[in-house]
């Protein structure tokens, strides 16, 4: 009789005969879960979740089971190239990794010397765990602008989360909140940042209660005990009007707040501006339901939210991130059990100290792009991208001459598409770091061919605050690939930063582990390393912010010019404050809703992940595809002040009908062509980027709620 | 003797498609072949409420099959353990099983020319090894395998 063990990597291996098992740590996207790879003749043979991570605890998502597929894709970049021909003309030559390092090195002292370090922008996108080693180099060459997506994704948490509590509260699912608000998020599929969806499943399976505040029916809106279906947009006044609820029938934590609050006063009387009648009217939530939901979250302990980036990418940003750390502040969750967590990370080097800040003089730290105008991502270190295409296009204030791009695809992925695209067909000269020449890429003049995670050896989520480190080791070598933080390690040597990097980046791991005592070798064999857990450490410290306390005002907002208290703003476009525009594009267009397999723009070339949704789909709702003509599965177009795309039709009963859902960052890898139909169905074409679109204070794109119209795509022969 | 299949817990499946991914892995099905797929079952309203749940099909290993019934080739068989076992090297491809399958369990891949379908991972199952899709890759826990009595009398008490 067999007997039934799960992940048995003994019989296994012994089944199977494979050589070895690698165990390591998954980056498919931000990265996060426990992997054992399989290794047969130097090749991975098979990829399965590591039971003993204390993350995924053996689970995985389609992404990380399908990573081979990724690294050994036919398509993929296998040596450094060089273009020949005009931009997106598709025309490469293959050259040396010594003479790519030797070109971009050369260009970065040339622009350095003509134009200052400034006219220099190194990039990222998400978080791909390089983001320390770009900061380093960026810092130690001299220049403030380094492009990500930190000005409306994670970026944002961080830095509201170290004004208003220190650092960014985690839900604690190892010891099961009782009532979990999930707040725009559908961890279960995106896994995103410091989560993964296991965790929080179990949770529920233990019996947590579940409050779903989104505008689309999720499977967690639909298993939830009160879904709140707010018009998209109006976060900020939701939360308010639950903060409104919790304070006049005064169910907060009152030790809490007599004792570790700052700015109580204000804070009532902001609050006291949001009544429930008036946020019903804004927020399309009946006022019942409102105050259901803030009893329940407030009266069940321990309570926790689970956040993400979806209230980021908007004008209320900052605002949005601060009323629900208010939630969870005033509540009493802070740093209990099963609550929101402020956890310690490992006593080593952290992404702050490894990205070398203060290497970069005050001067210098001054020029940065919009440092002025967006002051709470400026002294973050963060930038929005417009300041960026606008340095391009029109010089100002002063030339960007190069961009360095690595891993990312903002063509895709950063609001307004076309204007991104002509900075880029604009810049000087542009290198890439990524996996295959995406669009971005075909813009580029060299392009680095870098490593997957199998790849590579790395301290996987270093820069995360769940307070766990694990290590990433290299399985597999394909082709010339290299990893970003190798590749960056060498071109620092030849601009002149050695003294600061290493011979190999295995140098930078030892750095990074020092202060604890341990080198890389010796964390190479753990499973994992964790800060010391401990609760409410704010009662014997304070918290690390200006007061000490847990700041419902904020006084560093205040010093730099800002309102220190969450106010709801309307969204730059929508039925409220563009009514004349909304007679034209009468429906609200929500962008990016998560689905299995793809990461932003990536992995539309990976068969098995492909295989899951093989096209961009915008969801209608059935009455609104009536009113429009639209038949399920036809090709529509979208269309905005901006431009227009087409998706295909999927009804979709599970929101208000004046609300249409699309997919955003697909390109099609398939089409041959250098542009890859990058402009076809990308829905960035549609979303817009101006500064004052923007979040005044982070700089956040907002590009996830607009308005458009819909109608039938014209096909051949179709006069009507 | 002891019965094998699998019990999945549709209320608890997010949708994730991981075990579709595990599956392909193991089994290496052509592209757009799945031998377990996922699909959507709403959004309506039901008694008022909002409904929206994932469904996860794959071959029940029925009792009786009728896939069994339908073949010509005896391709079919349905073993002691429980699991229907089709046997592609018998298969004519005349897809009669598929007609047969009252769940749509059964996969024509036309460049095979054969029809394909969930063998409960018996190559693993037969070597003490957990199919591939129930081997702790999801991450709500809801793939069981085992003695699908069994399980169901552990599962009752969740479900309402
Ligand atoms: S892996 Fe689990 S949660 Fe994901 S789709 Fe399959 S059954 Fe559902
Ligand atoms: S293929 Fe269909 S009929 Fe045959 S055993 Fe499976 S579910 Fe039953
Ligand atoms: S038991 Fe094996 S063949 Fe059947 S669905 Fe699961 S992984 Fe696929």
């Amino acid at each position: 009789m067999p007997e039934f063990v799960s992940s048995n990597i003994a019989k296994e291996m012994e089944i199977y005969g494979y050589d070895s098992v690698v165990k390591s740590h998954c980056r498919m996207c931000h990265g996060g879960c426990g992997v054992l790879i399989y290794l047969k003749d130097g090749k991975v043979a098979k990829i399965a979740g590591d039971p003993d991570c204390p993350i995924n605890h053996g689970t995985l998502c389609s992404k990380g089971l399908a990573s081979a597929q990724l690294a050994y894709h036919p398509d993929r970049l296998t040596t450094p190239v060089r273009r020949i021909g005009p931009k997106a003309s598709g025309k490469w030559e293959r050259i040396s990794w010594d003479e790519a390092l030797d070109t971009i090195a050369e260009r970065i002292l040339r622009y350095k010397e003509e134009f200052g370090a400034e006219s220099i922008v190194p990039g990222y996108g998400t978080g791909r765990e390089n983001e320390a080693v770009i900061y380093r180099f960026a810092n130690l060459l001299g220049t403030p602008n380094v492009l990500t997506a930190g000005h409306f994704c994670y970026g944002p948490r961080i830095a509201t989360s170290i004004l208003t509590c220190g650092t960014n509260p985690i839900v604690d699912y190892e010891n099961h909140p009782k009532c979990i608000m999930v707040w725009g998020n559908n961890l279960v599929i995106s896994n995103p940042d410091c989560y993964k969806g296991e965790p929080f499943s179990v949770s529920l399976d233990k019996g947590a209660k579940l409050i779903a505040v989104d505008p689309r029916l999720t499977r967690i809106a639909a298993r939830s005990d009160v879904w709140l279906p707010l018009r998209p947009g109006t976060d900020t006044a939701l939360a308010l009007g639950m903060l409104n609820v919790i304070v006049n029938e005064e169910l907060y934590d009152r030790e809490f707040v007599e004792n570790h609050v700052h700015g109580w006063k204000p804070f009532v009387e902001r609050v006291n501006e949001y009544p429930l009648n008036k946020v019903e009217k804004i927020t399309w939530v009946p006022a019942e339901k409102i105050r259901e939901a803030a009893r329940l979250f407030a009266t069940t302990r321990p309570a926790a939210i689970q956040w993400g980036v979806a209230i980021e990418q908007q004008v209320n940003c900052a605002d949005n991130n601060r009323a629900l750390m208010a939630l969870m502040g005033l509540t009493g969750n802070i740093d209990i059990p099963g609550g929101q967590m402020l956890f310690s990370p490992p006593k080593i080097r952290n992404v702050g100290q490894f990205g070398a800040h203060k290497m970069l003089s005050k001067e210098q730290a001054k020029k940065r792009l919009g440092g002025e105008r967006f002051r709470l991502g400026g002294n973050f270190a963060i930038i929005n991208p417009k300041c960026v295409w606008d340095a391009i296009l029109e010089e100002k204030p002063y030339p960007v001459k190069m961009l360095f791009l690595i891993s990312s695809n903002p063509v895709m992925t950063r609001g307004n598409a076309r204007e991104v695209y002509r900075a880029l067909e604009k810049v000087e000269f542009m290198a890439v770091s990524d996996f295959f020449l995406t669009p971005t890429a075909e813009l580029a003049d060299i392009v680095l061919p870098a490593a997957t995670w199998l790849e590579m050896d790395y301290i996987g989520d270093f820069w995360k605050r769940h307070g766990h480190i694990l290590p990433r080791r290299k399985a597999i070598s394909v082709g010339e690939c290299r990893s970003d933080h190798e590749m960056l390690n060498d071109l620092a040597h030849r601009v002149g930063q050695g003294e600061y990097w290493w011979d190999t980046f295995e140098g930078g791991l030892d750095y990074i582990l020092e202060p604890m005592g341990i080198s890389w070798r010796d964390f190479k064999k753990m499973d994992f390393i964790r800060g010391d857990v401990t609760y409410q450490k704010y009662k014997e410290k304070g918290f690390s912010t200006p007061t000490g306390k847990f700041e419902l005002y904020s006084t560093l907002l205040e010093k730099w010019g800002y309102d220190p208290l969450p106010r709801f703003r309307e969204a730059p476009e929508s039925p409220v404050s563009t009514p004349e525009l909304y007679k034209d594009y009468p429906y609200i267009l929500i962008t990016g809703r998560r689905l299995p397999g793809f990461f932003h723009s990536e992995n539309r070339q990976v068969p098995w992940l492909r295989e899951l949704h093989r096209e961009p789909v915008v969801e209608i709702h059935p009455e609104t595809a009536e009113k429009e003509g639209i038949k399920e599965g036809d090709w529509i177009l979208i269309e905005s002040p901006r431009g227009k795309v087409r998706q295909r039709a999927k009804f979709f009963a599970g929101m208000d009908p004046r609300i249409v859902s699309a997919e955003h960052a697909w390109w099609f890898p398939e089409k041959r062509d250098p542009g890859h139909g990058w402009d076809e169905s990308n829905i960035n074409i549609l979303t817009d980027n101006a500064y004052e679109s923007c979040d005044p204070a982070m700089g956040a794109t907002h590009v996830r709620t607009l308005l458009c119209k819909i109608y039938p795509e014209k096909t051949e022969g179709d006069n009507s | 003797m002891k019965q094998y299949g699998l019990v999945i817990d549709q209320e608890a499946c997010w949708g994730c498609k991981t075990c579709e991914v595990a599956c392909k892995q193991e089994n290496g099905a052509a592209d757009g072949i799945k031998l377990i797929y996922v699909s959507e079952d709403g959004p309506r309203m039901v008694d008022g409420e909002p409904y929206f749940v994932f469904r996860v099909n794959v071959c029940r290993h029925c009792d009786d099959p009728p896939c069994a019934d339908a073949c010509p080739e005896e391709a079919i068989t349905k073993r002691e353990d429980g699991i229907v076992v089709m046997d592609y090297e018998q298969c004519t491809g005349c897809q009669l099983c598929i007609e047969a399958c009252p769940y749509n369990a059964i996969t024509f891949d036309p460049d095979k020319g054969v029809a394909q379908k969930c063998n409960l991972c018996h190559h693993r199952v037969d070597k003490g090894l957990l199919p591939a899709c129930a081997d702790n890759i999801c991450l709500a826990h809801c793939i069981f395998f085992g003695d699908p009595e069994e399980i169901s009398q552990t599962l009752d008490p969740l479900t309402p």
